[in-house]
Order: structure tokens, then C-alpha cells, then sequence
């Protein structure tokens, strides 16, 4: 069965002990377990003036730039169904397009493997701790090259079409 | 005290003495020809074509439209006489309404006593709408709780097919599997079922219809890997009833004594285990997402079920029953009293969900009880009601899968170069997935005697590729590129004769047709296109006789129904989306800032001519 998609980033991607970061910090109200919540950066969404006392994560691809990683990720799109809801060649179908450059919840490699990681609220499934992360980092290496190089933003009617959508 | 509107004008047309007919609502309509003579005789009006009758008679005033096709027999036929192809083109926009909603909207509102009901698009709110007053402002607004998850499971746009109204309730699915009862005077919520399970792939988007204080209702996700099923609710307490299993053996399929299919190939025992390998059968498909149609005589509800489940055909050797079948069962019980399959091993995704139409039809020298079918294969069935004999069957749009059905064995005959199979890419068949009629509904006018069909004229290649089976993604297992078919025009709007199996007139559009018909007394037939144009053609010609461009493009059907001032209005309503819509044409919303797509190539030219909305509009003279 599909697991719950409603996961709220309360996932931990590195056992090492951070005891000595939140020494070096002062130690924040309310402070967890060492080894417990460790979260991606998303320093879009802090406000100018508010600190944190975290350490976020920084998630990087192993694989950018591979091609051979491009090339598993765009055969493990289509194993994983990707390419059904999504779209070939990732343009869209019951899933948004994944080719516009135009992300629902962040474009960046790491915002990207959350979305895999965790799914989403719209009915993304969460695919973390079932595939194995280098797969998922694959089909980000995939993903990503889908929208290079493309400028959707006019529409200009006697221009581009895709040649395949939805079934 | 249902007023008895008369209306006795006498109106001279071109063809002859086509005179306008009573539009009485007594609530029993014109039956049988003696009937027919009768009120012809009386007012000078037209009357039935001989030995032709709308199978289930209606229940409820002219001036209503309580279920979704206006009827049980799913005839879109409109007692109201007021238009007619002489005045027609003095149609105007009466009013409108904005739904707050965008996707595709599909389906079509309900007025009961001078209320009209209309259900949105995801989230499924629905409105009572007061006629009587100016402005028709709101009696109420409900707003259900409805699982987010749902929209990315549904698999061709987030649509709902409309309410049913019966008892003072208003009935309707939401897409995340529930149905729900809701009073009509106040729009509180009485009951709420889950149906449908959501972590399966299932999602609900048909339109109910109540049928001796049940309310039957069928699941979404043919391409999902689901189960399909008819189940009923008890319309008072909202508790399942019975539940029919359209695979499995056959006592989850509810196959007893009663059984009495017409074709030798459709008997035997646990036909929905053996015609499948293994237990593919758990993923079959055979979902209920199409239309329901009700013969209160013999007692059976009809509808047919979805393709079977995966696209992959190499996965599921066998006839795969009951998928692409038209199933009839008993109201009471589920029992299944016979049953046909349309298209067995299905490898084109032709699901057989089209709505039923109940007619009792000349053929052969004598009246029969049939129901006619438009197929996603691109047949055009005439079928014995009582006991599922195939009496005609003929292509309605150009297609070249099939040579033809044999009807000793009510099979079709294949062309084994347009089979599908994995390592095969088969090029150019024609009807296209999308078939030679979608979900969007033909109607019927017993004056004419003809059927008023909305087509498409799409063709396709179709590569199957290995599929994993993975709970809560899709299961298909193909790539199935679609064009426009030979003429190069999208769709065809066409009337049909039934007992011959033949086309009589067409108006080419350059889309496919996806909105449904609606016929009336007066001789006025009305559909709507994908490029927003809504249209009143002539019944008899095909000549077009009003159009209006509506805010965005049609894949609703068009309802007829009495004002409070005693006047015909026509309601459809605008919001292009659905299947064609979302999937085929690349568009979306505007208002999704994360979600912009490129168009596709199959229909590049559509979003030119409209964009995403939702409106209700109302039209009279």
C-alpha cells in the first residue's frame, strides 16, 4: 500500500551526530534529540531577521551532470510509472509538466528529491525509503534536463508543440 | 399541482406542416402511437415515428430535469416545444452563473421545482440556484470535504458528471470516492459514503441515478490497476446495499440462476477468474465510470465497464471478462441477467462506458425493445434490451481495427495488423483510443426517430511497453500518440438511424466533439464544442440555425427546462478540461504558475480559440 504522502520534512538523511554544532550555537529552546530532525535548507523561506539554530542540510546531486545517470533516470521514469502521470519526456498529464522550468515546490536538486522523497499533497507518492536514493537522485539528473534550455513563458501560436501528451 | 402548459402555435416550416407539439406536464409522456395520434389529431402535433418510443417513460414534469440524462432511458429528449427551427435564431443569453471553479466541466445541472442544482469540477461543490428571483441568487452552497490526494489520481482531469435528484435529496459522487446525500431544501449534508478506495488508484467522477430509493453509483481507474464495480446505497441511510463486481468469480460478479447471457462465448462458470491468467483479474479494470441507464419494466439497469487493466495486453491473455462489456442487473438485487462483452481482449483501450440508450425501435417488421450504444470501437450497436441479442451493428466514424462484427457471436472481427502487442508499433488506427465517442452523450428525439451523436475522428499509434503493477500509480503499459483522422476535421456532430445503422446527415467541426446533445420537441437539437461555440441545428437537416460563443470551450451537456415565467430555457455549461481538454490538448489553468505546458500536436490549434473557465450559461428566445 501506498504509504501517507503527508510528510512534513521530519526525515533524517545523516546519522552523524550534531551535539558539537549546537554546542558551538548555544543550544536552541526546545531542543531535540542530536540525531534526530535534520532538515534541507530552504533559505527562501526565512525572513530577513529571523535566525536559525539549526544546521540545515544542503542537498547536492552525486550525479549531476552524468549522462549515464540521465539515462538510468529516464529508464527508472518510466518503470516507476513516472512518465503516466507526468507525462512523456515529462510534459505534463494528470501530474503538472515537469519540462516548463516551473516548480510547484522548488526546482533546486534538493527541493527536487523531498518532492520524490516525501510525495506530495496532490498525489505524488512518497518513493523515499522504497527506491533507493541514488535511483532517486537519477531521475532528478533526468528530470532536470527536461526543462534545459526552454523558455515557455509566450505562447506564440504558430510555435512549439510537443508531440506526445497524455496517453 | 403540476401546471399544464399548452402552448398551441402553429408554426409553418419549410418541409411541411412541422407544428409545434403540447408541451403538457402531466408528467406521463406521449406513448405508443395510439397516443400519439391522438394528440396529433387534437393539436396538429407531430407525433412519434411509428413503432419508436422512448424505452422508460418519463416519471417527472416536462419542465424538470431531475436525473442526469433527463431520464431513466437516458434519452436527452425535451418535451418542450417553444423553440423550434423557425425561431431559433432569435436565441439570446438569458443569464449566467460562474461556478468558482476551473476544469473541465462535464456533466450537466438539474432543476427541480423552479431550483436548479449544478455540482463543480474538483472539489465537487454544488449549488442550488432560486429561479424565481432576478439576479438567481443562491439558496445554498456545499462545500464537501474532499481529499486533495484525489486530483492526482484521477487520470483525465478532475471532472464530475452531474447530481441526481430524488426524495428531496441531491445526489452526487466526489472524486475522492465518496457519495454523498444532501438535502435540496437546505444543503446539509445527510449522509457521506465512502465507495471507492482512494489508495487503490479508484476515484469517482459518474453521475448517479436513483433508482427504487437506491442510489447506484461506479468507480474511475481503468488506467489505474483497479476493480471494477456497480454498487447501491440506500438513498434514506446512505448504507451499501449490494455491491457487483465486474471481474472475479461469480459470486463477486453476482452471477446466478438468473444468467442468461445471448452469446455461447459468454457462458460458462467464473468467466471473470478464467478468462484472465492468474489473478490479473485483482487489476483488471472493468470500472464503472460512465453513464447508467434504468428499464423500470424489465427491472435492470444497464451500463458497461472500462477497458481492461493493463494497456499491455501481453499481460492479460484471455477475453478478460466483464471488461468492455454492457451489463444488465436486476435493480433490486445486482444479480447479473445477462451480459455481452463488446470488444474481448480489448488492445485499444476501447472501453465500453458509453452511456445505453433505451428505445423501442421498428426492426424487422416488429417493435423491439433495444438499447442503442455508441462504442468507443466505433460501432453503433443496436441491442436487444431484454436479452443482450445484437440487432445491428454498423461503424459510425471511419475505422479500420475491425472488419466487422459477426453477428452470430456479436464478436468483432480483427485485423491482425491493427492488434497491439509489445515489440510492435502499430501505426494509424483509427479510432483513435479516444474512440469514435467519448464519455460525451448522444441523445434521442422519438419525433425523428433519429440519434444525435457527438464524434470524434482521431486515429493513433499504439507501442506497449513492460508495466509494473504499483499500488496507487497508473498501470497501462503503452504509448499512444493520437492525430486528427482522415479528413483532417477533429469531429463530426451526426444523426444516426438506428434500425439501419446509418448516418443521415453530419456537421464537420475541427475538434472533436466532447460535449453532449440534447434534443427537443420543437425539433431543435443543441451541442457544444471544444472551441466554445454552443449550437442549435435543425433536427430533421442538420442545418444550423443559432450559435453563441460561450466563455470557454463545451464538454457539458445541454438540459431544456421550464422557467417560472411558463418559458423554455436551454443551460449548458462552459469550462473546457476532461480528457481532450487536459490530456490530448496540452492546455491547463492559467492560475497554475508551476504548471506550464507546451501544446500538444494533436490539437495545436485549440487553445487559440479557448482557454480555461467555468460558467453556466442560460439561453432563450
Amino acid at each position: 500500500m501506498r504509504a501517507t504522502h503527508i510528510l512534513l520534512g521530519t526525515f533524517c538523511l545523516l546519522g552523524a551526530a550534531t551535539a558539537a554544532a549546537f554546542a558551538r550555537q548555544g543550544t536552541p529552546p526546545n531542543a531535540a534529540q542530536a540525531d534526530s530532525l535534520r532538515f534541507v535548507a530552504h533559505p527562501e523561506h526565512i525572513p530577513p531577521g529571523f535566525t536559525s539554530h539549526d544546521r540545515p542540510l544542503a542537498l547536492r546531486n552525486p550525479f549531476e551532470g552524468n549522462a549515464n545517470a540521465r539515462k538510468i533516470g529516464s529508464q527508472l521514469y518510466i518503470s516507476y510509472n513516472c512518465i503516466d502521470c507526468h507525462g512523456a519526456d515529462g510534459s505534463g498529464a494528470m501530474g503538472p509538466s515537469l519540462a516548463d522550468g516551473r516548480w510547484h515546490f522548488g526546482g533546486t536538486p534538493g527541493e527536487l528529491f523531498e518532492s520524490i522523497y516525501q510525495g506530495r499533497p496532490d498525489g505524488m507518492p512518497a518513493w523515499g525509503g522504497r527506491i533507493a536514493n541514488d535511483q532517486i537522485w537519477s531521475l532528478i539528473t533526468y528530470i532536470q534536463s527536461l526543462s534545459a534550455g526552454k523558455d515557455v513563458a509566450t505562447e506564440n501560436f504558430t510555435g512549439r508543440t510537443v508531440e506526445r501528451t497524455g496517453h | 399541482m403540476i401546471p399544464c402548459l399548452m402552448t398551441p402555435r402553429l408554426t409553418l416550416v419549410a418541409m411541411g406542416a412541422m407544428l409545434t407539439s403540447v408541451a403538457c406536464s402531466r408528467g406521463t409522456e406521449t406513448r405508443g402511437s395510439a397516443d400519439s395520434a391522438g394528440v396529433a389529431k387534437a393539436t396538429g402535433a407531430p407525433a412519434n415515428v411509428a413503432g419508436t418510443r422512448i424505452g422508460a417513460p418519463r416519471t417527472t414534469a416536462a419542465g424538470e430535469w431531475q436525473m442526469p440524462a433527463g431520464d431513466y432511458a437516458s434519452s436527452r429528449f425535451s418535451d418542450l416545444a417553444q423553440i423550434t427551427p423557425a425561431n431559433a435564431a432569435n436565441l439570446k443569453a438569458s443569464w449566467t452563473f460562474s461556478t468558482g471553479v476551473l476544469r473541465g466541466h462535464e456533466g450537466q445541472p438539474l432543476v427541480v421545482s423552479n431550483t436548479m442544482y449544478l455540482v463543480t469540477p474538483y472539489p465537487n461543490v454544488s449549488y442550488a440556484i432560486d429561479l424565481t428571483q432576478a439576479g438567481q441568487p443562491l439558496k445554498w452552497k456545499f462545500r464537501p470535504e474532499n481529499a486533495q490526494a484525489a486530483t492526482g489520481v484521477a487520470c483525465c482531469d478532475v471532472v464530475n458528471r452531474g447530481a441526481a435528484y430524488a426524495d428531496g435529496k441531491i445526489f452526487y459522487n466526489l472524486l475522492d470516492g465518496h457519495t454523498v446525500g444532501v438535502d435540496a431544501a437546505t444543503g446539509k449534508q445527510l449522509w457521506r459514503t465512502r465507495m471507492a478506495d482512494l489508495n487503490r488508484g479508484e476515484t469517482i467522477t459518474m453521475a448517479p441515478i436513483v433508482v427504487k430509493g437506491k442510489v447506484l453509483v461506479g468507480s474511475s481507474g481503468g488506467e489505474m490497476g483497479v476493480r471494477g464495480w456497480l454498487g447501491a446505497i440506500d438513498a434514506t441511510t446512505g448504507k451499501e446495499v449490494w455491491r457487483g463486481y465486474n471481474t472475479g468469480s461469480d459470486r463477486d460478479v453476482k452471477v446466478g440462476p438468473r444468467f442468461k447471457p445471448f452469446y455461447p462465448q459468454d457462458t460458462g462458470k467464473d468467466l471473470g477468474l478464467t478468462s484472465w491468467p492468474g489473478e490479473t483479474w485483482k487489476q483488471g479494470g472493468a470500472a464503472v465510470w460512465g453513464w447508467l441507464s434504468y428499464d423500470p419494466e424489465l427491472n435492470l439497469v444497464y451500463y458497461g465497464t472500462s477497458n481492461p487493466g493493463p494497456w499491455n495486453e501481453g499481460v492479460r491473455k484471455g477475453d478478460n471478462k466483464w471488461s468492455c462489456a454492457i451489463m444488465a442487473r436486476d435493480a433490486d438485487t445486482g444479480e447479473l441477467v445477462w451480459a455481452i462483452q463488446i470488444t474481448p481482449h480489448d488492445m485499444w483501450d476501447y472501453d465500453t462506458v458509453n452511456e445505453n440508450i433505451l428505445v423501442d425501435l421498428p426492426l424487422g417488421g416488429t417493435t423491439r425493445k433495444a438499447l442503442v450504444h455508441f462504442d468507443r470501437n466505433g460501432y453503433g450497436y443496436t441491442i436487444d434490451r431484454a436479452t443482450g441479442e445484437v440487432l445491428v451493428a454498423q461503424p459510425f466514424v471511419q475505422m479500420n481495427w475491425s472488419t466487422g462484427v459477426d453477428m452470430k457471436t456479436g464478436r468483432p472481427q480483427v485485423v491482425p495488423e491493427k492488434m497491439t502487442q509489445e515489440g510492435k508499433l502499430v501505426k494509424d488506427i483509427c479510432p483513435s483510443l479516444e474512440g469514435g465517442k467519448n464519455q460525451q452523450p448522444a441523445a434521442f428525439s422519438p419525433r425523428t426517430g433519429l440519434f444525435y451523436v457527438p464524434t470524434n475522428n482521431l486515429c493513433m499509434d499504439f507501442e506497449v511497453r513492460p508495466v509494473s503493477y504499483i499500488p496507487g500509480t497508473p498501470y497501462i503499459g503503452a504509448n499512444a500518440p493520437e492525430k486528427k483522422g482522415p479528413g483532417g476535421h477533429g469531429g463530426e456532430f451526426i444523426a444516426w438511424d438506428a434500425t439501419t445503422g446509418k448516418k443521415v446527415w453530419g456537421i464537420e467541426e475541427p475538434f472533436p466533439v466532447w460535449g453532449g446533445a440534447l434534443a427537443t420537441a420543437g425539433g431543435v437539437v443543441f451541442y457544444g464544442t471544444l472551441d466554445g461555440w454552443f449550437k442549435a441545428v435543425d433536427a430533421s437537416s442538420g442545418k444550423e440555425l443559432w450559435k453563441f460563443k460561450v466563455g470557454s470551450g463545451v464538454v457539458g451537456n445541454p438540459i431544456a427546462y421550464l422557467g417560472p415565467d411558463g418559458k423554455q430555457y436551454i443551460a449548458v455549461y462552459s469550462g473546457i478540461g476532461g480528457d481532450m481538454g487536459l490530456l490530448i490538448a496540452g492546455d491547463v489553468a492559467a492560475n497554475l504558475p508551476y504548471d506550464v505546458r507546451e501544446r500538444g500536436s494533436t490539437l495545436p490549434d485549440l487553445a487559440r480559440w479557448t482557454s480555461w473557465g467555468g460558467m453556466l450559461f442560460v439561453f432563450s428566445l
